[in-house]
Parts: C-alpha cells; sequence; structure tokens
C-alpha cells in the first residue's frame, strides 16, 4: 500500500498551522519512491481533489500526486511576484499565440487554481446542459443527474452570498451604475465563509475565508486515509495489456533528482485543461480519437475601469460580489472586480511616468471585467523538447460582442458617475465623456488592437456519448485506453459561459462515484 | 538558465535601462526605484521556465537594437537617454502588431508587478495594504471565534433590501466580535 505514513489525525482544514500528516513532502521521503494504490489522482485542483476525496470516502485506498508545494495560509504574503512564483505555473508567464496574445494563469500548488480563483461559484446554465444532453449524447449531464452534485460540491465548498456590506466600494460602484440603468443583476455566491474583503483572492486568500480545496475537498479526503504527495510532476503513464496500470514520474527534491512510480488499478488525470492534454499527447495517447488539445474554449474576457470623483478604494472589499446578467442571452457578463494596485497596473496600457500618474488616482479608480461566450476553439499541442504550444484567436464576431460589451460598461460606469472610462483598446484607451462611447462603433476596435485576459480553460479533452466525438466518455474513462480516467476543466464537452469550478467538481463527482462503482464490483 | 538564472553584462545593462524607463517616478516620491526593481525583477525571472527566460533575454536584445527603428534616436536602448528609452518604449507598446508589442508587453508588466508591490509605492499611492490585511485577519478570527448564532445572517439574492456600506458593515463586525451583537445590529 502506501509507501510511508498511514494513519493520521483528523484534519479539519489543512492550510492554517502546521503541514498535516497526510502531505508528503520530498522532505518526508529518501530515495525513489514504489507505491501501490487502489486509485491515483495527478492534480489536487477543483478535479482532481473532489475525485479524491469521493474515491476515498468509498473505500478505496486513493493517492494524490501534486507538482506543486503546500503553502499555509500564513505564508500568503502580500507581495505579488513573490506570490506568483509560489502558486502559479511559470510564475505567471503563461500566454497563449493568436491574432493577440491571451495571457492566462494556471495554480501550481496544492489546491490548484482554486488557490488562486475569484471565488464565483455558478452551477451550469440549464441551457447548456441540455445541450450536452441533446448534442454530445451524454444524458448523465441533464439538470436532473447533476442535482445532487451540485448540491454536495455547494455544500462542501460553502458556496454562499457575500456577508452584508463586505463588497466594498469597486462593487457599489458597479451597482450605482446598474441599479441607475435598470440592468439586472445577480448577487453571486462564492466559496466562502465569512470573506471579509482583504481582496486577494488571486494571491491566496490571506484570512482563509475562501474555501479553496485545501480547505474543503482535501479535508475530506485525509479524514478519509488518503495521501497526497507534493512536488510530484507526472511524465509517464504506464500501460499494460492495453490498459493504464500507473503513472511515472520525477520528484523535485531540491537535494537529488528522484523518481516515483505509483501501481494503480485506475489512473485519474486532473491536470487542468492545458496540462492533461498535454500530458496525453506526450504519451501518445488518444490519438485515434483526434480529439486531445482540440475544442479549447476559453470565455475570454477584457478589463475595463473607470475613475470616479471619490475614493472607491479597491483595495478593501471583494473581488466580485455581482455581476450584470442582463445581456446574457447575448453571451455577455459585465462584472466589477476589485484587484490588487500591483494588477492594476497591468491593466493600463501605459508604463513609466504615464503609468505612474494614472496610478496616483488608484484609490479613485474602480475595475472591472467583461466576460464573452465564445465560438472560436483553439488548439494545444506538445511541440518537441516538451515545449508547450497554445493556440487560440478571439473571432471578429466575438469580438463585436467584446465592442458593444464594452459600450455598455462604459456607459454603466458613467451612469455610476465615473469622470473618464478605461479601455484595454489600444487605440482608444480612454473614454472621456458619455459621447465618446459611441466612438467604440465608428471606429471598432480589431482583435489585434485589444489585451485580453482568461481565467477560464476549458474542453481540450471533451466528455462525450460517443468514442469518435470526444476523449473520454460519460464516465470520464478515455475511450482509447480503459483504466485511465479524466476528471478535470479539460473533459467539459463545451463552453459554459459561467465560472467553471463548480461544474468542473460537478462531473468530478459523477465520475468518481462511477469509478468507485466499478472498482468495488471487481 | 532555469532557477540559477542571473542578468549579466550586456543583457543586465539593456535590463537596467528599460526598467530605469518603465519605473514609476513621482516628483514627491523620493526614492529611484531602478536597482531594487531590476533584483526583484531577476527574482521573478528565476522562476519562469527556459524557455521564457530565453524569451526574455530575446525581447532586451530585440529592443536594444531594434528599438531606434521605432525612433526617436539611433543609439541602442542602453546608451539613449531615458526619455528617449520611454518614448521608443512606447511605440511598441502601442504598435499595432501584437507580437511586436509582446516586445515589451511580459517586461512591462514583470516590472510594474515588482514596483507596485512595494509598501513604499503602495503606501505612497494611498494604500497600506499589509496593515488592512492583517486588520482583516483578527477581525476574520474574532468573528469565527463569536457565537455562530449571532453571526449577521446571509442575505438573500440582490433586490430585496439595501446594501449597506463598508464601513457600517466594518463597525458591525467589529462590534460583533468584541460581544456587542445587538448593539452592533440595533
Ligand atoms: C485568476 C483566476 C480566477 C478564477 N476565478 C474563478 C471563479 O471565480 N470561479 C470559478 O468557478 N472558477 C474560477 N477560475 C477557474 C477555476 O479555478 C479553474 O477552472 C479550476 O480550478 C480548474 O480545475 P482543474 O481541476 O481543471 O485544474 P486545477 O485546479 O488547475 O488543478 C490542476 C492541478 O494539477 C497539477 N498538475 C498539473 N500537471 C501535473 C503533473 N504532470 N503532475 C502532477 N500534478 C500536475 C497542477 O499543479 C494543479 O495543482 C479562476 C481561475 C483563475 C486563474
Amino acid at each position: 500500500m502506501n509507501e510511508r505514513v498511514q494513519g493520521h489525525g483528523p484534519v479539519d482544514f489543512i492550510a492554517e498551522e502546521q503541514k498535516p500528516a497526510a502531505i508528503i513532502t520530498p522532505a518526508d521521503t529518501r530515495g525513489d519512491l514504489f507505491i501501490t494504490a487502489d486509485v491515483v489522482v495527478v492534480g489536487s485542483g477543483a478535479g482532481g481533489a473532489t475525485v479524491a476525496a469521493t474515491l476515498a470516502e468509498a473505500g478505496l485506498r486513493v493517492v494524490v500526486l501534486e507538482e506543486g508545494d503546500w503553502f499555509p495560509t500564513r505564508e500568503y504574503s502580500a507581495s505579488v511576484p513573490s506570490m506568483l512564483s509560489k502558486l502559479m505555473r511559470a510564475g505567471g508567464a503563461t500566454a497563449m499565440m493568436g491574432r493577440s496574445p491571451v495571457p492566462y494563469l494556471e495554480g501550481k500548488c496544492v489546491g490548484g487554481t482554486t488557490v488562486v480563483n475569484g471565488g464565483m461559484c455558478w452551477r451550469t446554465p440549464e441551457r447548456v446542459l441540455h445541450e450536452w444532453v441533446s448534442e454530445r449524447g451524454l444524458p448523465e449531464l441533464s439538470p436532473r443527474g447533476l442535482e445532487r452534485h451540485f448540491e454536495e460540491v455547494e455544500t462542501t465548498i460553502h458556496a454562499r452570498y457575500q456577508d452584508e456590506g463586505s463588497q466594498g466600494g469597486v462593487n457599489d460602484a458597479f451597482k450605482r451604475g446598474a441599479d441607475a440603468l435598470g440592468w439586472k443583476l445577480s448577487r453571486n455566491k462564492r466559496n466562502q465563509k465569512h470573506c471579509v474583503g482583504s481582496n486577494d483572492c488571486v494571491t491566496g486568500c490571506p484570512s482563509g475565508a475562501k474555501q479553496s480545496t485545501q480547505y474543503s475537498w482535501l479535508p475530506r479526503f485525509f479524514n478519509a486515509g488518503g495521501l497526497l504527495y507534493t512536488r510530484c510532476r507526472v511524465k509517464q503513464i504506464v500501460t499494460e495489456r492495453g490498459r493504464a496500470t500507473g503513472v511515472r514520474g520525477v520528484l523535485a527534491d531540491p537535494w537529488q533528482p528522484r523518481r516515483f512510480t505509483v501501481n494503480a488499478r485506475a489512473v485519474v488525470l486532473a491536470c487542468g485543461a492545458i496540462q492533461t492534454p498535454l500530458l496525453l499527447q506526450r504519451n501518445k495517447i488518444g490519438r485515434e480519437c483526434g480529439h486531445v488539445g482540440r475544442h479549447f474554449t476559453i470565455h475570454p474576457n477584457i478589463k475595463m475601469s473607470a475613475r470616479f470623483s471619490s475614493p472607491v478604494e479597491n483595495l478593501q472589499g471583494t473581488h466580485q460580489a455581482w455581476q450584470c446578467i442582463e445581456f446574457r442571452d447575448e453571451g455577455i457578463l459585465l462584472a466589477p472586480g476589485a484587484i490588487p494596485l500591483a494588477f492594476m497596473s497591468a491593466i493600463f496600457p501605459e508604463f513609466g511616468p504615464r503609468l505612474a500618474e494614472r496610478m496616483r488616482d488608484a484609490r479613485y479608480i474602480a475595475t472591472g471585467g467583461i466576460l464573452v461566450d465564445d465560438h472560436s476553439e483553439g488548439r494545444i499541442r506538445a511541440l518537441p523538447f516538451g515545449v508547450p504550444w497554445i493556440q487560440y484567436d478571439v473571432t471578429d464576431a466575438d469580438q463585436a460582442k467584446f465592442v458593444r460589451a464594452a459600450a455598455l460598461m462604459a456607459e454603466l460606469y458613467f451612469a455610476a458617475g465615473a469622470e473618464e472610462v478605461y479601455t484595454p483598446f489600444h487605440h482608444l484607451p480612454v473614454i472621456a465623456t458619455p459621447d465618446d462611447i459611441k466612438r467604440l462603433y465608428q471606429r471598432p476596435p480589431r482583435v489585434e488592437d485589444t489585451e485580453y485576459f482568461t481565467a477560464h480553460l476549458m474542453g481540450t479533452c471533451r466528455m462525450h456519448g460517443h468514442a469518435r466525438g470526444g476523449v473520454v466518455g460519460p464516465d470520464g474513462q478515455a475511450w482509447d485506453l480503459p483504466g485511465l480516467y479524466l476528471a478535470d476543466a479539460s473533459v467539459l464537452p463545451g463552453t459554459i459561459g459561467v465560472n467553471p469550478q463548480v461544474t468542473i467538481m460537478a462531473i468530478a463527482r459523477l465520475v468518481a462515484e462511477k469509478l468507485a462503482d466499478r472498482l468495488r464490483r471487481v | 538558465m532555469g532557477p540559477e538564472f542571473v542578468l549579466r553584462g550586456y543583457p543586465r545593462r539593456i535590463a537596467r535601462a528599460v526598467v530605469d524607463a518603465m519605473v514609476p517616478r513621482w516628483p514627491e516620491f523620493d526614492v529611484d526605484l531602478t536597482d531594487d526593481v531590476l533584483a526583484d525583477v531577476e527574482r521573478t525571472l528565476r522562476g519562469y521556465p527556459p524557455i521564457i527566460q530565453v524569451a526574455i533575454l530575446g525581447s532586451l536584445f530585440g529592443l536594444e537594437f531594434l528599438s531606434p527603428l521605432f525612433g526617436p534616436g539611433l543609439k541602442p536602448l542602453s546608451r539613449s537617454e531615458r526619455h528617449i528609452a520611454i518614448a521608443r518604449l512606447e511605440t511598441i507598446a502601442n504598435h499595432p502588431i501584437p507580437q511586436i508589442r509582446m516586445l515589451v508587453m511580459l517586461l512591462k508588466v514583470t516590472i510594474s508587478f515588482a514596483a507596485y508591490s512595494r509598501p513604499d509605492v503602495e503606501a505612497f499611492l494611498g494604500y497600506r495594504r499589509r496593515e488592512w490585511r492583517e486588520t482583516r485577519q483578527a477581525l476574520r478570527a474574532r468573528l469565527l471565534a463569536a457565537d455562530p448564532a449571532k453571526l449577521p445572517a446571509v442575505p438573500a439574492p440582490l433586490a430585496d433590501g439595501r446594501v449597506v456600506t463598508p464601513a457600517e458593515f466594518l463597525s458591525f463586525l467589529a462590534a460583533l466580535a468584541d460581544g456587542h451583537a445587538e448593539q452592533a445590529a440595533g
């Protein structure tokens, strides 16, 4: 069974004080590792932690391998560069190529991207689920089929509305504008317990309010006897007689190069929408189906902001307390988004003295974002020497939505009393008056003139009811390799138009339950 | 390359010129951030994968020798005066071809993150981020320790009732955590 530590005391949450015995770092072991388990789960983010907890609670011996490190909450510092280096893949210096490069972030730590996300919790819209049932042949993903999984997820991660008043001035300004225009708002549920508005979601919640998987699924996993190994990078999926039977990889021990091998009855990959297809491609798995790394959707967003005559105190408050859903049917979501000063400095196109002048007004600037449902599909490819190539082109149709959405957002900010609105469009970075909004339509910004960002990566190993339509079937098992399961953002059958963590976790639950049933029967 | 990455010699000189052009300066703020930010940037670069480190080195040399094409002046970037370097970098940062903008963008983000995370810069701009975080943490700890029954009710979705101001909320929570829940609720 597991190489070392077998028993450990109950775990309430794992990020606060001492490292629980169930988290095994390279310093806790010597030499190469050989581990045997019922199931090995790769990745401890939204998908991996959910699968691991569900399987362990079903009585299976489960090991999680995580490439990143474990950091207790007290180590989440206020230094943005240092936290990006600790918590993010490639220190956050990641972008996909296309008509305009799109930067993105992937968490690489115990808890994965749930540690650095904004905490918004949305169920998959029913219209999307119906589409998956009818067009992808996935009756299990009907609203009824997923209902109990959604409930379990929301309870576990504590998806709740913010405490009144904790939202802060950026959210208030946004609401003022939407109210003035009579546009519909929807309060966000967030996975938090008494979030007090530290406004540091992206560099790790310093108060422990955000219920990332470190505070939710992983304690459940540990309490059911599971073990998690940190700094283990899986490189190879081991197969025997046409079945996945384990994984191998390298353990990032600062003192000496080490290796590990895990033998298991089933392998679950939950490395995220970029790393999972890369791992499959490097192992030449799923080539026949032709879908690995394709159908990549990113729910792209642009940042908008506005200067007000009195301080909005961007520092204080929550990331996003509500969203404007008035234009949902058009695939447009407008949202406030309070961010730390360093991130604010990055969203303006200026630098040096001009940026310094703009930042003088930082306390008066409210930041926000626009997300659109995308119709483009990108592609992920593993090039030689382990180099990933990620291609995504924003289409002209989606750009037209962005332009309309930017005009709406500017209208909202002016209605809230803004003095000036800032856009991510190079040829029109400032909209000085409400009358200027029409300039956006007179000379619409091209994709190439626009700065984008994305946090919602999906669909690169999609689930499909038919072997020729996707990489995995309705049970999450790879069509091309029995014994290999996927349970992360990569399996989403299409774009969902809302923040994805709840959808990922619900599908991961579904996959885990089916896998547990199967393993118990054999 | 890798975690031992250091900027030496010529690349360091170019990097210093770029940092010098990009760091914030205000007449009332009496600190030259260039060397500190350069050291921070170097530390950040060490966390980047080798391929990005190579790309950064490539962009530095690109900026050094190609930036004169974007005017003004003819000298390489590291030998140009600051205002000339700034003018060129701004032209590149706003170039209509995104791939050309990229020469500057990653450096800009890395430098801005380093500069605007500094406590002295934050304080100059009216932010006391570290203190704010500490008071939040302390408040939340007291809040959790308070009797859960007395915690504020989770509000219903929007449109039913007003949203209290942050100030009202904070004084409410503080009083609550101090055990004066009724007084706070009143
Ligand atoms: C800034 C930001 C804000 C966001 N805000 C929200 C939000 O408000 N609401 C929402 O619903 N979603 C949000 N998201 C998105 C959401 O967090 C992700 O979609 C979700 O966490 C993805 O889950 P996952 O399981 O696919 O991958 P991840 O959570 O990224 O987990 C993957 C894990 O696998 C590990 N791993 C990868 N490769 C290997 C390997 N080879 N060996 C071992 N381990 C490996 C990684 O280190 C990582 O820990 C946000 C994302 C970002 C970046």
